[in-house]
């Protein structure tokens, strides 16, 4: 496995650990290329043919193949592997964090000279992130097991990275590569003097934006202060300018019409029925007129034949992203209109890694990402 | 700085929320995870015996090459031998444990026991 580029809060790992994130990597680029394509010949071979001579029809929709195909034996062996590599992925970063943690948290402590962190140990954690660990990170994004704690950031560094087989890009950023690519591709003349990133976790993308432009004003938001601590502190280990709070993106204190851009980089899906509208509501509450509200997500169900769909779909059930199976059917464009943006403003848009500046070996140009574009 | 003693903490290792069952019996899906963790701890020491291999032979002592064309003495060999046997075993215990029972259970006029 290619490793991050280190940075001044990057957990280090010594012989075994480095060893042990690489074979998770490895075991994963394996599952997702060759275990996980005989889902394909296992369904039409044999899971499609059985169905359809029982009921004389095929499936007719995703949660149909779902019911049958969760018993079919590869898709079994398949998908408990899968479960068991993304479990795997946490063990094999933890403990690295845990050993360097008191440092950790020491480094984490100096003030910034170019940002700065505001926590509020007020903020009530919204029960969509304390049902159940998210990805299966254990201690999720928001729990301090510590004073000053920034485990869950260290973690979710190395972890995400992992994750993506190394998707993410060597900076941990292609996210925030892809909006910001785009962006200036979709509104190159768009001039930004204030632009918050919701849900930003250790600040991937923000950080990665707040590079490119250091004229601009960068406010980022998270419930979680663990990787609110730790995105701070990483900011400022590469250099860049942001100004990270512990708020929830449903109900800031930020002043009405004070950003030019509001960002969300794959945040809607971990949140839920309700608190989505409200992050729409408060996005546009928030937004100079004609400023641009831009977030970014996961595909929806609409248009994925039955089988790709239930395969999409396999983190809902196995790696606790319970709110997407909802997301998957929702009106997007309602969501706006209903936040106060016009019919004419509202721009459901798609992007991919062929925005990025830095193309990563592993970068998949052939997915894309819907982003819900509302213009005030 | 503090002493990495002094603050020592425990951070949690099991994700909070319900762990779907993948197969009838759930002590399919304990083993499954067994044995993926154990193919992950392999290849560790894989890497780990690679990285003594490649420092042994910066320094000097002696060439890799020297592994690949060693010669097994005959008492290393018969060394050998007795430990990958008993190591056989004990991986395959349960195995044997299963076939113990039946050899108990039964006439066993259908198997003959060397013991």
């Amino acid at each position: 496995m290619i490793p991050l580029e280190p940075h001044d809060m990057l957990a280090e790992r010594v012989h075994d650990e480095e060893s042990r994130q690489s074979f998770v990597n490895d075991f994963r680029i394996h599952l997702a290329s060759k275990v996980f394509p005989g889902n394909f010949p296992s369904y039409y071979k044999r899971v499609l043919p059985t169905f359809v001579k029982e009921k004389g029809r095929e499936p007719k929709d995703r949660h149909e193949v779902r019911r049958v195909m969760t018993h079919d034996p590869y898709y079994s062996f398949w998908s408990a592997m899968q479960r068991s590599s993304q479990e795997m992925i946490w063990d094999s970063v933890i403990d690295s964090v845990e050993r360097q943690l008191p440092n950790l948290i020491d480094k984490a402590k100096q003030p910034g000279t170019k940002g700065s962190l505001t926590l509020d140990p007020n903020l009530e954690t919204p029960k969509y992130h304390t049902a159940a660990d998210i990805h299966l990170q254990p201690g999720a994004y928001h729990s301090d097991q510590i004073d000053g704690d920034v485990a869950a950031g260290a973690m979710y560094d190395w972890g995400t990275y992992i994750y993506s087989m190394g998707g993410l890009g060597t900076g941990n950023n292609a996210l925030g590569q892809i909006t910001h690519g785009f962006f200036k591709n979709e509104f190159p003349d768009k001039k930004l003097d204030r632009v918050l990133d919701m849900g930003c976790t250790i600040g991937g993308s923000v950080t990665y934006w707040a590079q490119q432009m250091p004229e601009t004003e960068f406010h980022a938001i998270d419930v979680g202060a663990p990787v609110l601590r730790y995105g701070h502190a990483r900011a400022e280990a590469l250099g860049a300018a942001v100004h990270f709070s512990q708020q929830n993106a449903e109900k800031t204190n930020f002043e009405d019409e004070s950003f030019d851009l509001i960002t969300s980089h794959i945040l809607l899906h971990e949140t839920s029925r309700t608190a989505i509208q409200n992050i729409f509501d408060e996005s546009y509450r928030l937004l100079k007129p004609g400023g641009i509200m831009m977030h970014m997500d996961l595909p929806q169900a609409h248009g994925q034949p039955p089988l790709e769909g239930f395969l999409f779909e396999w983190e809902i059930y196995n790696n606790n992203e319970h709110f997407f199976a909802q997301l998957r059917d929702m009106d997007m464009p309602e969501l706006c209109r209903k936040a106060g943006f016009k019919d004419e403003n509202i721009h459901p848009k798609a992007a991919g890694a062929f925005w990025m500046e830095d193309q990563t070996p592993y970068a998949d140009d052939s997915f894309e990402f819907p982003i819900t574009i509302g213009i005030k | 700085m503090p002493n990495d003693d002094q603050k020592k903490i425990k951070l949690p290792r099991t994700a909070k929320g319900k762990k779907p069952q993948y197969f009838s019996d759930p002590t399919v899906d304990k083993l499954l995870s067994m044995v993926l963790t154990l193919m992950g701890e392999l290849s560790v020491t894989r890497d780990r015996l690679d990285t003594v291999e490649r420092l042994i032979e910066k320094h000097g002592l002696f060439k890799v090459d020297d592994i690949e064309h060693y010669e097994i003495p005959d008492d290393v060999n018969q060394v050998r031998t007795e430990r990958r046997s008993a190591y056989i075993a004990r991986v395959l215990k349960c195995v044997q444990d299963e076939l113990d029972a039946l050899q108990d259970q039964g006439s066993g006029k259908n198997v003959e026991m060397d013991d």
